[in-house]
């Protein structure tokens, strides 16, 4: 299993190099350089060349790109132009309220998701399981965007049972009081997401269960007298369950692809949003950032779920 | 000469593990095999599962990428794929696959079929080709209706039969057959045997019958070969095998026939008893320390088998 | 011949009536389908009708117009264009571009998938990394960054840019059904009837490939749909000079318009509901079609 691993992580190595090579390209095809923003009428010409120079601007392309590998692993990812800060501190305080709002969404996707697929599996061909089953074709088609505003507009306007946007309230002070109006400001947002987000996982349990059912060993143990229940959470949930796991790491990648429109539809301060409003103030060693950032995430991700799926599943170890 | 002639044909297949995924062992599907097929003459490949049978008729086909070794058809070695091509080798030599559903296409009609290997060997007029393939369903039993019918919608014999009709549409001078009847009720095999049988007499065809059924081989084959961990362990003709067998794997494939006479039962079953018990004692002389089998020494002009040496001479 | 003929015309398991069969006997398939058809129809049939530099003419005096005042049936929007106008000129936008990613990206996913499942060995290796790595790649944010940077950028950039990612899980299941595919015997007997492995990738595995790659089709067009709307919602999918569905639920961001006057903006979204939602179930009918088919044979 070591090798397994170890080999999965190896095999990322070039895919981080490839990864950190495009998002290169991509930046040098964006206008602008760092200098780009400190620029005022009375900037001096030669001055600036000279800075440039300095600066390595005129490198050729590889010195370049090794330059900026080298700042990345030092967390310098320069100056934002519209902050004037460093990236790295723009993205910090962005960086955690996305992490919170991403695990408030996976914890409630599983929570949703489990208890349906395992229902939808246990009373297969039922009203119930068609019932979840067309719960899940919905989930399946609408698209999230859609969703999110439709949400926004009934809970947070027309009802008005929740925040409309941000992460927390101006007037909510103490540690309760602010975690509090955090959690408030995350629930319509988390749940509205969650719900669309238990598609894969509703149907990898129902059918995977409803497979399991069929098997040899759980028709001995009902011919052995076991009782169902018991054939059930003996039987066919540990088999079922365990894969869930692994399911944790690829949904990070559908996770972030999503926070782009969660966060601007809920005015959330979080990656996502800042990504946005990088791209229309063309703050672009910002956006430089996020992408490799997102990219990075998004290869740890799968990394987690191919090495959790190993353990789970001998019958990918072999590859 | 022989039409076909195969020499030390070895197949190999890499097992790659490890770390860098490197090979580190072959499974030796096919380990050294000569033998050669002359025209118009039926000869049988019989083995257990996995013994190589059917690698050997998929490499002399063209299907599986031998490792090294040689065929040569009427002289000329057609071991690449582009000699293969250069002589239109498949027109000459043609084959029957066992599952005659998954080797019908099931979205073509039967007509195209059949046709197929006449439009890419056989420049033919439209009014021709729809003659020849007519005249291939009418040889094995088939009528017009079937013409422009899909395969689901006829029985597995028939389907064997469509098969069979498509082997022989460029008049191939060899037809390998894999198990053409190991998945067809056993009135429906004597069916499509016959016909095979008629079709061999009609067009002078050699068969190289693959199977693990001694008494389909029995009825079909004039010589044949038994395999064993992909190599040869006896070479001989009907006779040699059946009434003169030598190795004590042959004699244990036999011995497994099951015998209709019931009241013989008993006596069978000590036979097979025995020749089990000769099996495992006798076996380390019968193979050599890597279980490998020895090389074939000829005892008669037809019968090669795979002895120790020293049996040879007490013989 | 005649009556061979005949017979050819009562037997065929055509994929086609297979489905017909199927869609026949699921009434909501069959609504979906008639409803789905009859939607785009008559959006594609007003929409030719108006002009589009009329439409988006700014009419500062209707501002924000409520349906049914000044004679606009679903209202007006900021700039006092008609609603139900924009509404239909939007759709047929998103239904557009969505057919055209659909048809470019299935076509290459097509093609690769079956390459790569059909040679297997080290060209399937190297290509499926190929996809692994595109598949890790945090599409949304790419497509947004390839947006603003690319130089001259309309429709046609924008379908090829979407292309450009929405062919992997086209890719993905075509090159495991053609893996299977090409370890059937009659692939074998292809070879051994001297036909090209061109020729037998593409005239006997694709037929077989026929009904997959219909269900997928109509999901991915659906799914389409769905990406380019969100992408214009967020402002980086069509160009302003084109309005899309999603441009026109793009107002709803502004805080006084999504709780105050949603006629704006809901119309749109309904629209991409019922598009979507109906698509989706017509390609899980067709699914459920194929599953048929593959009973019987």
């Amino acid at each position: 299993m070591w090798k397994t691993i170890l080999r999965r992580v190896v095999i990322m190595i070039p895919q981080i190099v490839i990864l950190s090579l495009l998002v290169f390209i991509l930046a040098k095809f964006m206008p602008g350089d760092p200098f780009t923003g400190s620029i005022t009428p009375q900037t001096d010409a030669s001055q600036l060349h000279a800075l440039k120079v300095q600066a390595g601007l005129y490198d050729p392309w590889y010195t370049q790109y090794v330059h900026w590998v080298v700042n990345m692993f030092h967390g310098d990812f320069g100056t934002s132009y519209q902050f004037k800060e460093p990236v790295m501190a723009v993205i910090g305080g962005r960086a955690v309220n996305t992490l919170w709002l991403s695990l408030f969404t996976v914890i409630l996707t599983y929570l949703i998701a489990i208890p349906l697929g395992l229902l939808a599996g246990r009373y297969e061909d039922t009203n119930l399981d068609r019932g979840i089953m067309f719960f899940n074709y919905v989930t399946y088609a609408i698209p999230l965007f859609v969703f999110l505003v439709l949400g926004l507009w009934l809970f947070g306007y027309v009802l008005g049972w929740f925040p409309s946007g941000g992460s927390i309230s101006l007037s909510a002070n103490g540690f309760f009081g602010n975690a509090l109006s955090r959690l408030y400001h995350m629930i319509l947002p988390g749940v509205l997401t969650a719900l669309l987000s238990t598609t894969s996982t509703v149907q990898y349990l129902r059918s995977e269960i409803v497979d399991q059912k069929h098997q040899d060993m759980v028709a001995t143990a009902r011919a052995k007298g076991v009782p169902e229940r018991k054939v059930f959470s003996r039987h066919i949930l540990r088999n079922s369950l365990l894969p869930i796991a692994a399911f944790m790491g690829y949904s990070i990648t559908g996770l972030l692809g999503g926070s782009v429109f969660v966060e601007q539809i809920f005015v959330y301060p979080g990656m996502g949003q800042l990504f946005l409003n990088s791209i229309s103030n063309r703050d672009f060693s910002v956006i430089t950032a996020l992408v490799m950032i997102y990219g990075i995430l998004a290869l740890f991700g799968t990394l987690l779920s191919d090495i959790i799926m190993s353990i789970v599943d001998p019958r990918i170890r072999i590859k | 000469m022989s039409l076909v002639e195969i020499k030390d044909l070895k197949v190999h297949y890499p097992i790659r593990s490890g770390f860098f995924n490197r090979i580190h062992d072959y499974v030796y599907a096919v380990d050294g095999v000569n033998f050669e097929i002359e025209p118009g003459q039926t000869y049988g490949l019989i083995g257990e599962t996995g013994s190589g049978k059917t690698t050997i008729g998929r490499s002399i086909i063209g299907l599986e990428k031998i490792t090294s070794g040689q065929i040569l058809f009427n002289g000329k070695d057609v071991s690449t794929k582009r000699e293969r091509k250069a002589v239109h080798y498949n027109r000459d030599v043609q084959m029957i696959f066992q599952d005659s559903l998954s080797s019908l296409n099931p979205k073509k009609r039967i007509y195209d079929i059949i046709a197929e290997p006449l439009r890419n060997f056989e420049k033919l007029s439209d009014t021709e080709e729809k003659h020849r393939v007519r005249e291939l369903l009418d040889t094995v039993g088939l009528g017009d209706d079937d013409l422009f019918k899909y395969p689901f919608e006829f029985s597995g014999g028939q389907r064997q039969r469509i098969g069979v009709a498509r082997a022989i549409s460029t008049n191939p001078k060899l037809v390998i057959a894999d198990e053409p009847v190991s998945a067809l009720d056993l009135s429906v095999q004597a069916q499509v045997l016959n016909y095979m049988q008629e079709i061999q007499k009609q067009f002078n065809i050699s068969y190289l019958f693959i199977s693990h059924d001694l008494g389909v081989v029995r009825h079909m084959c004039d010589s044949m070969a038994i395999m064993h961990r992909g190599r040869f362990v006896e070479l001989g003709t009907r006779d040699d095998i059946y009434n003169h067998p030598q190795h004590i794997y042959t004699k244990r494939l036999l011995a497994a026939i099951p015998d209709i006479n019931v009241d013989q039962r008993e006596v069978h079953r000590k036979h097979r008893k025995e020749v089990e018990k000769v099996f495992d004692t006798e076996q380390s002389r019968y193979y050599d320390k890597n279980g490998r089998v020895l090389p074939l020494q000829q005892i008669s002009e037809t019968h090669s088998v795979a002895l120790p040496e020293d049996q040879v001479k007490g013989e | 011949m005649t009556n061979s003929k005949e017979t050819q015309a009562v037997k065929t398991p055509s994929t086609m009536k297979v489905i017909w069969q199927e869609f026949r006997h699921d009434r909501v398939a069959m609504f979906s389908l008639v409803f789905t058809i009859v939607l785009i129809l008559g959006i594609f049939i007003y929409a030719a009708s108006l002009n589009l530099e009329k439409v988006t003419n700014v009419n500062i005096f209707a501002q924000y117009d409520k349906p049914g005042q000044d004679g606009f049936l679903l209202g007006a929007d900021e700039g006092g264009r008609d609603g139900l106008k924009m509404l239909v000129i939007g759709a047929r936008n998103s239904i557009m571009i969505g057919f055209a990613v659909t048809v470019i990206s299935s076509l290459f996913g097509i093609i690769y998938g079956m390459i790569s499942g059909f040679y297997g060995g080290w060209l399937d290796n190297g290509m499926m990394r190929i996809y692994d790595f595109i598949n890790i790649l945090p599409e949304i944010m790419i497509i947004i960054v390839l947006v603003t940077i690319v130089p001259k950028y309309n429709s046609w950039t924008f379908i090829i840019i979407m292309s450009c990612f929405m062919w992997l899980s086209t890719a993905r299941l075509i090159r495991s059904k053609a893996l299977a595919e090409s370890k059937r015997d009659y692939v074998s007997a292809s070879r051994t009837s001297g036909t090209s492995d061109f020729k037998i990738l593409f005239r006997e595995v694709l037929p077989n490939l026929s009904s997959i790659i219909i269900v997928d089709t109509t999901l991915s067009f659906a799914g389409n749909i769905g990406i380019e709307t969100g992408l214009s919602f967020l402002g980086f999918g069509l160009p302003d000079s084109t309005p899309s569905l999603g441009t026109l639920i793009s107002y709803a961001q502004d805080p006084d318009v999504i709780g105050s006057k949603p006629w704006v903006w809901l119309p749109a979204a309904v629209i991409i509901l019922v598009l979507t939602l109906s698509i989706s179930y017509i390609g899980q009918a067709l699914r459920r079609a194929g599953d048929a088919q593959q009973r019987r044979g």
